[in-house]
């Protein structure tokens, strides 16, 4: 059966500027945490802004548009046997690719949680280090390194299964993550219904809006969740 | 018979309650040379770096200063054959390739203690802006050697 191919939105807006925000502030957090020094600082603010984007990434795995949701592409056992079959139909994440992104996530927030935590023994802790003893900080900055090791496993991992589909699929899957479309054969029954803009925007603002309060909690030590101690009165110390 | 075998017991106890002793000797004082220093570099950072409008000269300086006094201190001779084992206020995870690279670390050790001179050299010269930027060559000297030879916390 020859379908007419036609362009659709494959990938929304704030799903776009999520992912490329996230390939940044990631690439960022790399190397200013290799190069370590005063660019310490910066491997934070960037942590800070890949814990925001994952707010709004799982939040928009919910209230996002078809394709951005955890249950239109969650890779199920049944959606994985069908795709292995050559059974899966569907422009979105195919079940194989849906496990490399809830992996990626999984993993994200992993290294992304313990880094609030953790310390470097040297001159810097993540904002929510105040919370937790010395020795359960050390026990996440272990665990940041492990998440940080396998963060890099799987980008690369991203990176050849990318090549895999340019070489020898003849498909390039960047290009609908700029411009959200992609051509596809005509297919009503696989095409996403798309939701008025005036919702998504909404959704966007509300999600959005969430995601900038998580981060200024955190960076802020977890207020108003976690009573700060007032700063210290001035101490006396005696001349010696 | 019984003095033999008794003998044998109290050599057998002795040698293993004595095992490593000066090891970890010298893990626990250099466990605490570092926490000192670490105790001084948090100072300079609260002074220089988070809060700018605190800084206090004379703090940093003698912050800077007994960094720079625990690197000059020699302490090379902490960190004996053998030490990549053994316990001092907590296991050491020092690697063992820290001995078979000799050359490295004295590379990185003495990276290490050239910028904790500077720094204190630059704190006498009160410019929060110089500081700031020898303090985080001070800190990527800790973390060329951390990369290198401390093991992963678990």
């Amino acid at each position: 059966m020859n379908f007419p191919s036609i362009k659709i939105t494959v990938w929304d807006f704030p799903l776009r500027l999520f992912h490329w925000l996230l390939v940044l502030s990631v690439a960022f957090a790399i190397i200013s945490g290799e190069l370590g020094g005063n660019l310490m600082d910066w491997h934070e603010r960037a942590g800070l802004l890949i814990l925001g984007l994952l707010a709004f990434r799982l939040l928009w795995g919910f209230i996002g548009t078809a394709n951005a949701r955890f249950c239109s592409f969650f890779p199920t056992l049944n959606r994985l046997r069908a795709y292995l079959d050559g059974e899966w139909r569907g422009y979105g994440h195919n079940p194989l690719g849906a496990l490399s992104v809830i992996a990626l996530l999984v993993i994200l927030v992993g290294v992304t949680v313990t880094g609030l935590f953790a310390n470097d023994d040297i001159a810097s802790h993540g904002p929510l280090f105040d919370l937790v003893t010395k020795h359960t900080s050390d026990w996440m900055s272990g665990w940041h390194d492990r998440f940080y090791t396998m963060l890099l496993a799987l980008v690369i991992l991203h990176l050849l299964a990318i090549a895999w589909y340019a070489i020898f699929k003849k498909q390039n899957l960047v290009l609908p993550m700029l411009t959200g479309k992609k051509r596809v054969e005509h297919d009503e029954a696989a095409t996403p219904v798309m939701s008025s803009a005036w919702s998504v925007a909404l959704r966007f603002i509300l999600a959005g809006a969430i995601s900038v309060a998580v981060v200024w909690s955190v960076a802020n030590g977890g207020q108003p969740f976690v009573e700060q101690s007032a700063p210290p009165p001035a101490v006396v110390t005696p001349e010696w | 018979m019984k003095k033999f075998a008794l003998a044998i017991l109290c050599a057998a106890i002795s040698t293993s309650a004595f095992a490593g002793k000066e090891e970890d000797q010298q893990i626990k004082v250099r466990q605490s040379a570092y926490t000192f220093m670490a105790w001084n570099v948090g100072k300079i950072k609260a002074q220089v770096i988070d809060r700018p409008e605190a800084y206090d000269k004379n703090q940093v300086i003698a912050a800077a200063n007994a960094i720079a006094a625990v690197a000059n201190s020699g302490l090379s001779v902490l960190f004996g054959p053998g030490t990549d084992q053994g316990t001092g206020w907590k296991k050491t995870r020092l690697k063992p390739e820290f001995f078979k690279q000799p050359d490295e670390v004295r590379k990185l050790a003495t990276d290490f203690n050239r910028e904790a001179n500077e720094l204190a050299k630059v704190a006498q010269g009160g410019n929060v802006g110089d500081i700031k930027a020898q303090f985080g060559k001070l800190g990527e000297a800790c973390k060329a050697c951390h990369d290198k030879f401390r093991v992963k916390e678990d």
